[in-house]
């Protein structure tokens, strides 16, 4: 059974801060008992995949590196009618993902949960390495305390 | 003026990888036509130096979101190969039917939400869903079963945790086997609905021939359509290359024109992927995909390099097919608990599989504590850059006189005719906030 909300953390370990969703999901799941009611989900780079996994829920929060014009590390919670991706894709490849155009299917096919919250973080360097830069690290608590009180613990 | 062309496909993103497209034709004499890719080389294999063997699957299983299972299997096979570790049949099996997963997965993605927009005449799968939503949400169900497949078995969507060299950590029980094989009987309808629209604009998939040499795996004992198992062979090739010889086959070398190594073997370029193991292997397909095949008047020997996306639809037939018997066969035999292990030693070796867009080879040296001291990855797209130009050469002068939208169009529809993995490794957003 599907539970109400899911948290769904997007992003690369490899690829320096743009994994910071996945390493955020990790340190989520250690506290998953004080959400009963939530499914925290590392959906890596696997695109399209979102769209099932959203599907049948009430709620979907999404922790993305994102860029935002902010100074590195910088945090923002919005929705997705809130923003205009700069995304341009070429179409050349599955491999290639906007999350907001994935919503606008999911929406289009009447299975996107009628809340939908994104934590956009703004990373230092996006690079080939291991581990999060220190504008990012230094504040991981923060950014957990704030994902935190949005789902009400 | 008639005929003077300039296409320009650039694609301009922060860190994600495109290629680029460039056709310049003046009077109707062509100067230039050219598929670029500017793609940041992406050192994966720096990162597994130094790492213990155990590491190297949950590794590289991140370097691409779509193939993630395959890259997974890859390293795995290598390690295996390396340090002479054994696999059981039941584990050997269970690998293939996770394996399958992500071919369906892949492939019915490619399918219906990349090429099919094309065929109709559309932008994107957004405006197909408009216009023929029947198509697009059976192409989600066929995703979405395949993704619970892959979940079941490798224990997530994607990056796979259930594989450990040597076998599996954990195996799907008996009740979770029945239930996914009545869920595959049950997609037969979807996938026969998915087929038949494409079917229906096949029309649309152009005319255009060249003569290719087409690599892929092939395994002779027992005979298989194979993604997992077998050594290396092409349609020019009689015979089979070991898989620790693939060096011998993909002859990588640098192209003024690209970041990524490009590859040859009998004739300046070859091309990889589902065309490949179909123009391989056909004869060993399962009888539904084969019947699918012939409807599309798909035969052995096809080198239409768009014809690629049907031997995709078939071979998603295929695995379906293939894995309902598989299951039957696994629940004859029954599972049974396995406990593995594994006593690291020095050595160095090759793992190979069938990439849902062609052959994929890892290649790892480890120290006697079983640590990486050397690890080299060679992925199918690029193995195809060599050949897409070599089809932009050869078909850009058929369509020069169509105009420079339709010449942009067929060889961005060329492009993706080949299923290419060209930024798979980062997804992040970028926006600009309005309210």
């Amino acid at each position: 059974m599907k539970k109400a909300t899911v948290v769904l953390g997007l992003g690369n370990p490899l690829m320096a801060d743009e994994g910071i969703g996945v390493h955020l999901i990790e340190r989520l799941t250690e506290v998953a008992q004080r959400c009963p009611d939530v499914d925290f989900v590392d959906a890596g780079t696997g695109g399209m995949s979102v769209l099932h996994l959203i599907e049948g829920r009430r709620k979907a929060v999404f922790i993305d590196c994102a860029f935002m014009d902010e100074a590195a590390g910088t945090l923002r919670r919005f929705t997705p009618d809130e923003v205009r991706s700069r995304k341009v894709l070429a179409h050349q490849s599955l491999h290639e993902a906007d999350l907001l155009k994935i919503l606008v299917l999911a929406e289009q096919l009447g299975q996107c949960p009628e809340e939908v919250v994104i934590f956009g973080i703004q990373p230092e360097a996006v690079e080939m390495r291991q581990g999060l830069s220190a504008s990012l690290s230094e504040q991981t608590e923060a950014y957990l305390a704030q994902i935190l009180a949005e789902l009400g613990v | 003026m008639a005929n003077t062309v300039n296409v320009n496909v650039h694609h301009v993103t922060r860190i994600e990888g495109h290629g680029n497209i460039v056709v310049n034709a003046t009077d109707g004499k062509i100067e230039k036509v050219e598929w670029q890719v500017p793609e940041a080389p992406r050192f994966f294999e720096a990162m597994v130096r130094g790492r213990s063997y155990e590491d190297i699957q949950t590794i590289v299983s991140r370097i691409c979101g779509i193939c993630s299972i395959t890259h997974s299997l890859a390293s795995t096979k290598a390690v295996e190969n390396a340090m002479g570790i054994e696999v059981s049949e039941q584990a050997d099996m269970v690998r293939i039917l996770m394996h399958y997963s992500e071919q369906l997965q892949s492939h019915v993605l490619h399918v219906g939400y990349l090429v099919s927009p094309d065929l109709f005449g559309l932008p994107s799968v957004v405006p197909l869903a408009a216009k023929a939503p029947e198509v697009v949400l059976a192409v989600i169900r066929l995703h979405r079963l395949a993704n619970e497949w892959s979940d079941l078995i490798a224990g997530r969507t994607t990056h796979p945790v259930t594989l450990t060299p040597g076998g599996l950590t954990k195996f799907p029980t008996e009740k979770e086997l029945r239930n996914l094989q009545e869920r595959l009987k049950g997609c037969v309808g979807d996938l026969t609905a998915v087929a038949e629209a494409v079917l229906s604009v096949a029309g649309n998939i152009p005319d255009f021939t060249r003569e290719t040499e087409y690599v892929s795996l092939k395994q002779d004992h027992p005979p298989t359509y194979t993604f997992y198992h077998g050594d290396i062979t092409s349609t020019d090739y009689d015979g089979t290359v070991a898989i620790n010889d693939w060096q011998t086959v993909a002859n990588e070398y640098v192209s003024d024109q690209s970041t990524a190594k490009w590859t040859k073997w009998n004739r300046p370029s070859y091309t990889v992927g589902a065309l490949a193991r179909f123009n391989n292997n056909g004869q060993l397909l399962s009888p539904m995909a084969k019947d699918v095949a012939k409807t599309f008047g798909l035969e052995m020997g096809c080198c239409n390099p768009f014809m690629n996306n049907v031997a995709q639809l078939v071979e998603a037939v295929h695995v379906v097919e293939t894995s309902i018997a598989m299951i039957d066969e696994l629940l004859t035999k029954g599972i049974k608990p396995e406990k593995v292990k594994v006593t690291p030693k020095a050595g160095k070796a090759s793992g190979c599989v069938e990439a849902p867009r062609g052959i994929l080879f890892h290649e790892y040296e480890f120290d006697s504590k079983g640590n990486c001291v050397g690890a080299d990855i060679c992925i199918p797209t690029n193995q195809n850059h060599a050949a897409i130009q070599e089809d932009f050469e050869k078909f850009v002068p058929e369509i020069l006189d169509e105009g420079e939208d339709a010449i942009r169009l067929k060889m961005e529809m060329l492009v993706r005719s080949y299923d290419p993995c060209v930024s798979c490794s980062t997804h992040m957003l970028d926006v600009q906030f309005t309210k």
